[in-house]
């Protein structure tokens, strides 16, 4: 009893101490407050910050365990089980190969393969980054620069859907891989593409990751050349917060013949979970155009199962 | 809770154009980093920096930014960008004639004076900007003097080396059997282009000293400034042939290649060889460059001296700027 009581008290109080929930900074204090609060959560996080090596080029990435798997970009370590050097803060190189990913989301995979206690960022639970969110990125850009540093920009989340987050947090070749954090210091996105406005880049948002964690360990890398070649089901999908919503079931296409139709939910095929869009993209495009799949769905608030027989990606 | 709060908020404040020609909802420019809502929470550094920095002309073009460093209105700002400057513009609009005074090579500042009969202009305030933290909030003057661009400090405050004079090759083989060092790749339009060496060309000596590995042609070729001329001699075929290559600058030749500058636009021409730097990532163009940064206090901390990519500028920490002015004011 007493606790919901307190709950909305203490939120209401937390985000009126907190410049960096308020829509805009009013002045100069606020402004103060956010630098403050980066300035803060800076020294805890750098220390998972890596660059990372190959004999192609280099890029950046972030430890998120204690044993030293490495999130990073899927055009980062171009193919599974490549041998890589990680380089942490303080210059040291660690052998590392590369793991799994996804070329649709752009999200990589690597792992230290030298045994140790490795220092470790928090990821954010999924769905905690919202449009209008403070965040910064780190990374190496142009590679390892100790004089330098691990490189920090600051922005907000102007942009977050499907498979892709946008901010006007800064970018450069070299930064690809590297974390975008929020401002409780677990990494919400990992960098992936720069776009031609400076203000208006490109992340891998952590529900990437998270969505597909297994696949991505188990070392297999998802291409588009899949993608063309795998079962197509015809349905263009869209992420709401009650889940993964079909917008179109396209004409003629498998999908359309078992009767999906727009605002129905996805909940899973053959009795896997679909956590995001991609998930669902992942799953298809690993049978083959012939397969049988059992598909759940949600429509009108009803569950609902049918078995669909896939068919060809259509050529165009 | 807060988030939803934090959304709800926001979409009722949406004006159409927070939805892109994708029907992406995207947060509306003016709450961005950058957006206007936020560059009015700098309030007194906002007017800080408007009032004393100036845009610096010729013929009709801005080539440099620069920043009012005493009431008589003397201007420091990048002795590099400013050349041939004859006018500049103050906030308020008014413009006036320019005189060169001083520059410095080491620092690439110049001093120049607005000239008015009577006027008595508003002087920057010096902060201390060597100890600046890592992620301490930097803005200038944008371009139009209208409006601010506001970011971090992004890396470690150091000193930036000389990079030296480049031919615009790509170096390959080398070695005993090559007979000196095989050139793999010539830069289009850049020095040794320039000259008449070509691909598969291998140098056998540098400025009459033999060359048989990569690190010494490197070290030769670096040893001279941009501007200067290097005497290569080549083997082609069996051909024996001298060239005299007039140097260019790293960052005009190599980053022609690099696809992260071809869609960022210019930058600065000289961006090494500076005693100590502040890096920030402020969206500043290159003929921006010369004006002064400020603290969120609204003090000047450095002025900008260089616009090394996308999301780089190195400034010019106050002390060493002060030491200059000093020196051009005979102090």
């Amino acid at each position: 009893m007493m606790a919901t009581f307190l709950l909305p008290i203490l939120s209401a109080e937390d985000k009126a101490d907190h410049a960096w929930n308020q829509i805009v900074p009013q002045n100069s204090d606020d402004l103060l407050e956010i630098q403050d609060r980066l300035q803060s959560l800076l020294p805890k996080v750098q220390g998972a910050v890596v660059s990372i090596e190959a004999s192609d080029g280099a890029g950046s990435g972030v430890i998120i365990s204690k044993d030293g798997l490495v999130l990073t970009a899927a055009h980062v370590i171009g193919t599974s089980n490549k041998k890589m050097t990680v380089r942490l803060p303080n210059g040291k190189r660690f052998p590392a190969i590369s793991l799994g990913g996804s070329e649709l989301s752009d999200a990589g995979m690597l792992k230290i393969t030298k045994a140790g206690s490795w220092p470790y960022a928090k990821m954010a639970p999924r769905g905690s980054a919202s449009l209008g969110d403070w965040c910064f990125g780190l990374g190496h850009p142009g590679g390892f620069d100790k004089a330098r540093g691990i490189v920090v920009r600051v922005g907000r989340v102007i942009g977050n859907k499907d498979e892709t987050m946008q901010t006007d947090s800064r970018l450069l070749g070299g930064d690809s891989g590297g974390p975008l954090f929020d401002f409780h210091g677990q990494v919400i996105a990992i960098h992936s593409r720069i776009s031609k406005q400076p203000d208006e880049n490109f992340h891998v948002p952590i529900e990437s990751f998270l969505a597909n964690w297994d696949f991505f360990q188990n070392s297999k890398l998802f291409t588009l050349a899949q993608m063309e070649e795998g079962g197509f089901l015809g349905v263009a999908c869209k992420e709401t917060p009650d889940g993964v919503k079909v917008i179109e079931a396209i004409e003629g296409s498998a999908a359309e013949k078992s009767g999906l139709k727009p605002n129905d939910l996805i909940l899973s095929v053959n009795g896997e979970k679909i956590d995001n869009r991609e998930e669902l993209t992942i799953l298809l495009a690993s049978k083959k155009p012939s397969d049988e799949i059992k598909l759940e769905y949600q429509r009108d608030g009803k569950s609902q199962s049918l078995k669909i027989k896939l068919g060809d990606r259509p050529t165009e | 809770m807060k988030v939803a709060v934090l959304i709800s908020l926001l979409f009722s404040w949406f004006s159409s154009q927070a939805q892109d020609k994708n029907n992406t909802l995207l947060l509306a420019e003016k709450f961005r980093l950058n957006g206007v809502s936020t560059q009015k929470a700098f309030g007194h550094a906002q007017k800080q920096a408007l009032s004393t920095t100036v845009r610096l002309i010729r013929n009709d073009k801005l080539i440099a930014m620069g920043g009012i460093v005493d009431s008589r209105g003397y201007v420091l700002t990048k002795a590099s960008d400013c050349v041939g400057a004859r006018e500049a513009e103050t906030s308020d609009g008014k413009t006036y004639r320019l005189k060169i005074k001083k520059r410095d090579e080491k620092t690439d500042l110049a001093l120049y004076q607005l000239l008015s009969n009577d006027q008595v202009f508003p002087v920057l305030n010096w902060g201390e900007g060597n100890s600046t933290r890592t992620g301490s909030w930097v803005l200038s003057s944008y371009s139009m003097l209208k409006e601010i661009r506001a970011g971090v400090t992004s890396g470690k405050p150091r000193k930036i080396g000389r990079e030296g004079g480049v031919m615009g090759v790509i170096l390959g083989a080398e070695g005993d059997d090559i007979g000196g060092v095989r050139i793999s790749e010539v830069v289009p339009q850049a020095a040794a282009y320039k000259a008449g060496i070509q691909e598969g060309d291998v140098i056998t000596k540098v400025d009459g000293r033999r060359v048989k590995k990569r690190d010494q042609v490197v070290k030769l070729v670096g040893s001279n400034d941009p501007g200067d001329v290097v005497r290569i001699e080549v083997k082609r075929d069996s051909d024996l042939k001298s060239y005299n290559v007039t140097l260019g600058h790293r960052s005009v030749t190599f980053d022609l290649f690099n696809r992260n500058l071809q869609m960022s636009g210019p930058v600065s021409k000289r961006k090494d060889n500076f005693p100590m730097i502040l890096q920030h990532d402020l969206p500043l163009p290159k003929n921006s460059m010369g004006g002064p940064l400020f603290n969120l206090e609204g003090e000047c901390i450095g002025f900008n001296i260089a616009r090394v990519d996308r999301v780089t500028i190195y400034a010019l920490p106050e002390s060493q700027v002060r030491n200059t002015l000093s020196k051009f004011l005979g102090k």
